[in-house]
Formats: structure tokens, sequence, C-alpha cells
């Protein structure tokens, strides 16, 4: 039964709830989707691996809890640095080799390594469902006749807050201006004398801190397993997909539509089935709007 | 008379081989591998048809694979002819195949492969939730009845059954390669502007190939259905699975019709190899089995895009120019 009816009309409005429900996941999933497009718009890449870097924050902030007994909180401040040198190595050690090669051979790399990692995680630390409980994870707040715990406010706000920076910095600082230089032509960029390699580099590092960082806020919310990024980046394509590969923007308000799909999806139809909706709404902008809400149409058949 | 080209003497060594191994041993073990090993390699030669010669990747073949099985499991749990399950997945794949054939002529390269990854995920979740036909995500289990007719089949029929089926797969791969329809669908890989250029009918072309991808691919996990004897929704719908026909076909060479079952030979072996080493320690096996499945396929399309045939012909070709 759904949370919100057995508390009964007296103390939650429904819609309310429904509506506050939607921005608080809506926020999450901005910040696991604004990676993935901020990666496909400026390497053309869609990176197939995206859940798994956000699988490995979830895990770093299960260890940190259970075996240093570190709030997920301070955590973060340190995964941000560590899932920036995490895609910044991946990005030497993998991506380099790829940015050139055809649509296949990108594909595969990257499905290649969600599997490997999916898999280092299954056998290092095994296949059970793993939750932490910090103390703000069963504060309840009661605000005008709705109800919401702490972590997932807080996981919000963060969230939110690194989102607009992200925006921030693409739009206001050089650095960002370059990176947006080299998504809008590579050649015409690398003619102005811009690095793309160093370009490339630090926007993979950027996109996988991103959502290494979105693990890490998530962990109080979800259990964590293997497979935890899975149903995330799942999500995360839908978002991107509506929002339109590549456009940030986009991928926000892509996040709430996609959370208001699912917020009323399993209220009206149950839990069970909202993966249903949005994947349906997946197919239906894929057919009938390739290029996003509010992409340009054709901006697909060129493969990009 | 022409000589035959080295992968096709490859082809009838691996194919001869296959067939001779029950008049060799008996060892339950041993026909179980080549079993597999076949019916891995129709499958990812299912997928080639659509991946490699057609150039329309998908990662969603689980979804056709998913339907096979689920269509052969049903009929038989409920004491109906798996045969006619079969048959009835072709037709559901079949039009299934023409959705996705659709989808590819207006979406490229990612976005393809996005969209058939998210039909495969929609199958899933169908299949997993809608208890009352398909039981949920605790799976169907098949009942064994003997006979052939309600393909309850001992060791060396099944080895005899699937190298059918991996002959026909073999057989329409070659006619690929050899046709004229082979040679628009190449066309329509390599440049599709151009292709359409040169009056081919490349929208028909795309949709013929993903529908008679999908009918394969279909047959094969209705067979495998019955071969193994259990469906479960989490695994016949997944990505991994979708994956490991894409990497069969990627290792022993796209668009080729030998490298499916070559690249299967090399994967099933590696995969029956480390089951039995690793066998006690069951979640760590199959976890290092796919640690190596997933770098093998980075290191292939980083070093090797073309596969082991690729390999083979690039050496022979250095061969010749030596001898020359």
């Amino acid at each position: 039964m759904d949370p919100a009816r057995r508390l009964g009309p007296a103390q939650i409005d429904v819609v309310a709830q429904l509506a506050v429900s939607t921005v608080l996941l809506g926020g999450i999933y901005a910040l696991i989707a604004v990676g993935l497009t901020l990666i496909f718009g400026i390497m053309r890449v869609v990176n197939f691996a995206h859940g798994e870097f956000l699988m490995l924050g979830m895990y770093l902030a299960f260890f940190a809890f259970t075996l240093e007994g570190l709030d997920p909180y301070v955590v973060l401040l340190i995964s941000i640095p560590i899932f920036y040198g995490v895609g910044w190595l991946v990005y030497v050690l993998i991506m380099r080799g790829v940015i050139h090669a055809s649509h296949n051979v990108q594909i595969f790399t990257t499905v290649g390594l969600s599997t490997a990692l999916q898999n280092v995680a299954l056998v290092l630390w095994t296949g059970d469902f793993r939750v932490i409980r910090p103390w703000h994870s069963s504060v309840v707040l009661r605000v005008a006749g709705t109800a919401f715990n702490l972590s997932q406010v807080v996981a919000w706000a963060v969230a939110v807050a690194l989102t607009i920076a992200l925006f921030a910095f693409m739009k206001w600082t050089h650095t960002g201006r370059v990176m947006r230089a080299t998504a809008q032509d590579r050649d015409a960029a690398t003619l102005m004398g811009i690095d793309t390699d160093r370009v490339y580099r630090l926007t993979f590092a950027i996109g996988i801190a991103c959502v290494g960082a979105a693990g890490v806020l998530v962990s109080p919310l979800y259990a964590v397993y293997p497979q935890a990024g899975l149903q995330f980046v799942t999500l995360a394509y839908v978002v991107v997909v509506l929002g339109g590969l590549g456009d940030m923007a986009g991928a926000m308000a892509g996040s709430l539509i996609v959370a208001a799909v699912e917020v009323a999806g399993s209220y009206v139809f149950g839990a069970a089935w909202k993966e249903v909706f949005y994947f349906l709404l997946f197919i239906g902008v894929l057919v009938f709007r390739p290029a996003g809400l509010f992409g340009q149409r054709g901006a697909e058949t060129l493969g990009a | 008379m022409t000589r035959l080209a080295p992968d096709r003497w490859a082809a009838v060594a691996l194919f001869a081989a296959a067939a001779a191994t029950p008049l060799v041993t008996r060892d339950t073990f041993m026909l179980d591998s080549v079993i597999l090993i076949l019916l891995w390699g129709s499958l990812s030669a299912g997928w080639n048809v659509a991946g490699g010669y057609a150039g329309q990747v998908s990662l969603g073949h689980a979804a056709f694979f998913g339907i096979g099985a689920y269509a052969a499991a049903l009929m038989s749990a409920r004491h109906l002819n798996p045969w006619l399950g079969l048959a009835i997945g072709v037709g559901l794949s079949i039009g299934a195949g023409g959705l996705i054939g659709y989808l590819s002529n207006r979406l490229k390269g990612p976005y393809f492969a996005l969209s058939t990854i998210a039909f495969a995920e929609v199958l899933k979740i169908v299949a997993s939730r809608w208890r009352g036909f398909t039981a949920g995500s605790e799976g169907v289990p098949v009942p064994f009845r003997p006979g052939f007719a309600t393909l309850g089949l001992g060791h060396v029929a099944w080895l005899y059954l699937i190298l059918v089926l991996a002959l026909v797969c073999y057989a329409l791969q070659m006619y690929l390669e050899r046709s004229r329809v082979g040679y628009q669908l190449a066309g329509v890989r390599e440049d599709e502007d151009a292709a359409e250029a040169l009056g081919i009918a490349t929208r028909r072309r795309k949709v013929q190939a993903v529908v008679l991808s999908a009918a394969l691919t279909s047959m094969g996990g209705s067979l495998w259905a019955q071969y193994v004897g259990f469906v479960d929704p989490s695994h016949v719908f997944s990505i991994d699975l979708s994956v490991r026909f894409a990497l069969n076909s990627i290792i022993g060479g796209m668009g080729t019709a030998l490298g499916p079952f070559l690249g299967s030979l090399l994967i099933t072996s590696l995969e029956t190899y480390l089951r039995a080493t690793f066998s006690g320690i069951q979640a760590g096996f199959t976890g290092i089995y796919l640690i190596i499945y997933g770098v093998v396929l980075i290191l292939i399309v980083r070093f090797a895009p073309e596969g082991v045939t690729g390999i083979a012909a690039r050496w022979r070709t250095r061969r010749d120019r030596a001898h020359a």
C-alpha cells in the first residue's frame, strides 16, 4: 500500500505530496543524467557504463559508513575528487583510444566496461543487498501537509547545488566555454588551438564525478548491490533522450518529467509497474521525437 | 571448380567435429559443451544477420530470445506442444522485429541501441510482473516429457537437432554473403545514402534483415528453454544476454558466416572451462567469467575490431604477398 494512502487524508495532502516527491526525485535524477548528457554532448559517446560508476559511489558510501562510521555527506566531499580521478583514468586508459572510432566500437567499449565493473563488484563484495541507515534517514519532516525524510531533502539540495554549479561552470568559465566550443564543432575547435584531448579528459572526469557523487547521495535511500546502477542508468537514458542527447537544460526538464511519470504511475497503478511507464514514454519519444522534446528535428539521423 | 576458401574449410571442420563427437564419446559434459557452443553460435549468427550484415547493431536481442523461450516454456508447462510454442514465438518475434526494424529506419547508432535496450526492458518487466500468465519473476520450469514431439530429448539427439539449427543459420549467412540481397545489405551498412542513390530499397532491406534476425534468435530461444528446462525473466531478457550474442560475433568477426560460431567456440569453451575450475564457489565463478568477457570485449573492439576471421584474412594476404 502506498505510504501516502496509509497515513490517510487527515495528515497528508496527496497532490502536494506527489508534487514534492516529483521534485525531490527529479533533482537526483538530474545529477545522474547531467553527467551522461555532458559526456555525450561533448564527446559524442553514450556511456553505457554510467550506472556502474553510480554503483561504485554507493559502495564507497556504504564502506565508509560501515567500516569508518563516516556519514555519507562527509564522504560526498572526498567522493568528488576520487571519482574525478577515476573518470580521468578511465578516459586515459580506455576512452581515449576509441574517441575517433565508429559508433559500434564506442558502444561495445562502454558496454564491456559496464559488464566488467559490475562483476568486479560481484566478485569483491558478493551480490547481497546492503543498506545503510545514518541518523538522517529516519528523520521525517512534515511541512504543509507533506511528509518526507531528511536524507531525501539533503540529497535533493546537494544534487541541485552541484547541477547548478556545473551549469555555471559551463556558462561562465573559460574552460566551460572551451568545452562548449568543442561540442559545437570538434574540427573548428582544434583549428582555434583548443586541445580537444584535454577537453575530453576533463569532460569525462566531470561526468563521472557527478554520477559518483549522485551514488553517494542516494546511498541512504536505496539498497546497494552490483546491479544497482542499472535501474538508475536506464532511467537516465530516458531522461537524456527526452531532453535531447547532449542538452543539459533539456536533461533537467527530462528529469522532472520522468520523476512525475514515475510518481504518478506508482501512485495510480502501484510501484511494480512504474518502470513500464517511463520505458513506454522512452520508446514513444524515440519514435516520434528522437531529437528530444525540445531538440532540433533530424539530429538523430545524423547518428550524431 | 573453385577452391574452398580457408574459412569455409574451418566451418566444415567445426561442424564435422561437432557431428562426430557422439561417435567418440558419450560423456555428458562433452556433449553438453558441444551443444552449447552450437546453440550460442546459432544465436549469435541470428544477431549477426542484423548487426553484422545489415549494420543494425542491437543491444536488445534478448527480447526475441525471451519471446521464443517463454513461448516454448509456457506451452510445455501447460502440457501443449513446444513446437507450436516455437512457431508462435517466431511469429511474435517477426512482429516485434518488424517494429524494431521500423525504428531502425528512424534511429542511428547509439539511438538505435538505446531503443532496443528499452524494448527488451519493457518485455522483462511485463514477464516478471504479469504473474497470472508468466508466473512472474519466479520463472517457468519446463517439464521433461520424453519424445521428439515434446522436445524431451537425450544429449545425442539434442546435439544433432541443434546442429541442424546451426547449419541453417550458417547457410542463411552464406546466402547473405553471396546473393544480391547480401550485397545490397552490405551497401546499406557501409553507406546508406550511396546505397539509396543506387536504387536499393534500403528501408525495406533493413527491416527484412532485422525480422530474419529476430526469427532465428527466437527459434534459438525456444530450443534453449526446452534444453535447459527453466526460464526466468531476469535472465532471458537481460542485457548480458544481448551482449553475449554480439560478443561472439565481434570476437569471431562481424558480418562473416563463420565468425559467430568461432566466437562461440572460444567464449563458450572459456565459460565451460571456468565453470569446471571454479565449481563450488558459484557466485565467484559467474563474476570472474563475466569480468574476462567484459575486458575481452573492450580489447577486441579496440585492437581487432574485425575479429579472429579478419585477423586470419590479414595474415593470409600478407603471406600470399610475400610468396608472390
